[in-house]
């Protein structure tokens, strides 16, 4: 994701709340620490398909705005 | 070899401080410097002692350490190494260690990074056992020996310390594991009845070789009762026949630790190594049925589709998908046990041998000092 960031294309990482810490760091790893991370409850395991629904509709206005600001 | 005062001037190479114990200490806690043990403080006297025994550059990366891929130059591997405790000699063996388990197979990102427990393991094989006096034996995989210990502890402080695998910033394991604080131990190649790990994986029996696994804790194996092969073999299957363990979803390669006295019965009986990995394979394995309902519809049916695609309750699912990937290793002393250990699923073990600089195959530590 580092690698499409660099290359100017709308980049995200979606992270549960607890991989937010480790998500910003390997982003620094990476190069590119101001990578977006769209952030969505945990857990993302274990769930059934209605609350997989629901994190994704946490994810889609995020993801949107990140394009619209992407295109301004 | 290289001039240490010089080094130590570029920036943060080093810090100022008393030599004092217990100051040191505690500034290496404030800054979550290590494995939440005191350290032996790395003076320049001391990191010098452990870099003679180095015949490469100093300063010059061996490998990157995962996941901030932190750079591993002997410089900072060797205040690891005083940080734990080695003594100078063990350093040309923690600094293969440390480049066997950055190789690509192993993934070591995986392996440091994820929610599950894993950690290397580190086997030893070949006559650099016995002359660093690395336990094999009883008790192996615990205290009471300082190379399996301190080497282990470095190995950890340097994925903490240069690797960054400091928990929620860059270790993310749910529970973590005693494995996480020395897990290195040898082969008790004396009492194995077949060919040592190493040889077994392409090497000469004469080599020193480090073989990495991305392993969990040993499971310990029961069987007082059985006296022939296949009522050893019967038993370490049914331990390995596991619904919880990540083995079942990749195409991995579990440890199975034979204790001398199981090895001795399985052989005795003619088993190979081979014979008894295939063995292992056949019985290793769970009817479908004592899945959950969900691990069947969303993993086994959709990863294993042409197999288990539309199988029954009463097919049976394989702890491990090819013979030749079960490892075999005779550790320990005398008992009727031995152990199992899975692994983090997604990764390779790898083995590589001791060398000298000149790609020769080092006899001895000793061909390392730098006089």
């Amino acid at each position: 994701m580092s690698e499409l960031r660099k290359r100017g294309l709308v980049t995200t990482v979606i992270c549960s709340d607890p991989f937010i810490k480790l998500g910003t760091t390997q982003a620094k790893v990476f190069g590119t620490p101001d990578l977006p991370l769209v952030k969505i409850p945990h857990p993302l395991g274990g769930l059934s398909l209605e609350q997989v629904e629901g994190r994704s509709l946490v994810a889609i206005p995020q993801v949107v705005k990140l394009i619209q600001e992407h295109m301004k | 070899m290289s001039d240490l005062a010089e080094l130590l001037k570029a920036k943060d190479a080093s810090i100022d401080a008393d030599d004092d114990f217990d100051a040191i200490n505690r500034l290496y806690m404030e800054r979550g410097w290590g494995d939440g043990l005191p350290i032996v403080p790395p003076t320049t006297e001391r990191v010098e002692q452990m870099l003679a025994y180095c015949d490469r550059p100093w300063n010059e990366p061996i490998a990157k350490i995962a996941p901030r891929y932190g750079e591993a130059t002997p410089l900072r591997l060797a205040a690891n190494a005083v940080m734990a405790g080695c003594a100078p000699n063990y350093f040309p063996l923690y600094m293969l260690a440390i480049e066997a388990m950055c190789e690509e197979p192993l993934n070591l990102y995986g392996v440091q990074a994820t929610t599950h427990l894993c950690a290397p393991l580190v086997i030893v094989n070949g006559p650099v056992v016995q002359e660093l006096g690395i336990n094999s034996g009883h008790n192996a995989f615990g205290p009471g020996t300082r190379s399996n210990a301190t080497i282990g502890r470095a190995i950890r402080l340097a994925l903490v310390n240069i690797g960054g695998a400091i928990p929620i910033l860059g270790d993310m394991s749910t529970f973590g594991a005693p494995s996480k604080y020395s897990y290195f131990v040898a082969e008790n190649e004396a009492a194995n009845p077949w060919e040592p790990l190493h040889v077994e994986r392409g090497f000469p029996k004469e080599a020193s070789t480090v073989t990495v696994i991305g392993a969990e804790c040993p499971h310990n194996i029961n069987d007082h009762e059985s006296i022939s092969g296949e009522g050893i073999l019967t038993t370490i299957a049914g331990t390995m026949g596991l619904a919880g363990s990540n083995d079942v979803y990749y195409t991995s390669q579990p440890l199975v630790v034979m204790g001398p006295e199981h090895a001795k019965t399985v052989a005795n009986d003619g088993y190979s190594k081979a014979d008894a990995k295939r063995f292992l394979q056949e019985h290793a394995n769970l009817p479908m049925g004592k899945f959950s309902k969900e691990n069947i519809a969303r993993r086994l049916r959709i990863r294993f589709k042409d197999k288990f695609g539309t199988a029954g309750m009463d097919a049976l699912v394989p702890q491990v998908q090819n013979a030749d990937d079960i490892i075999i290793a005779v550790i320990g002393g005398a008992g009727k046990h031995s152990a199992y250990i899975p692994t983090f699923g997604e990764t390779r073990a790898v083995t590589r041998a001791l060398k000298r600089s000149d790609g020769q195959l080092a006899k001895s530590v000793e061909e390392f000092r730098q006089r």
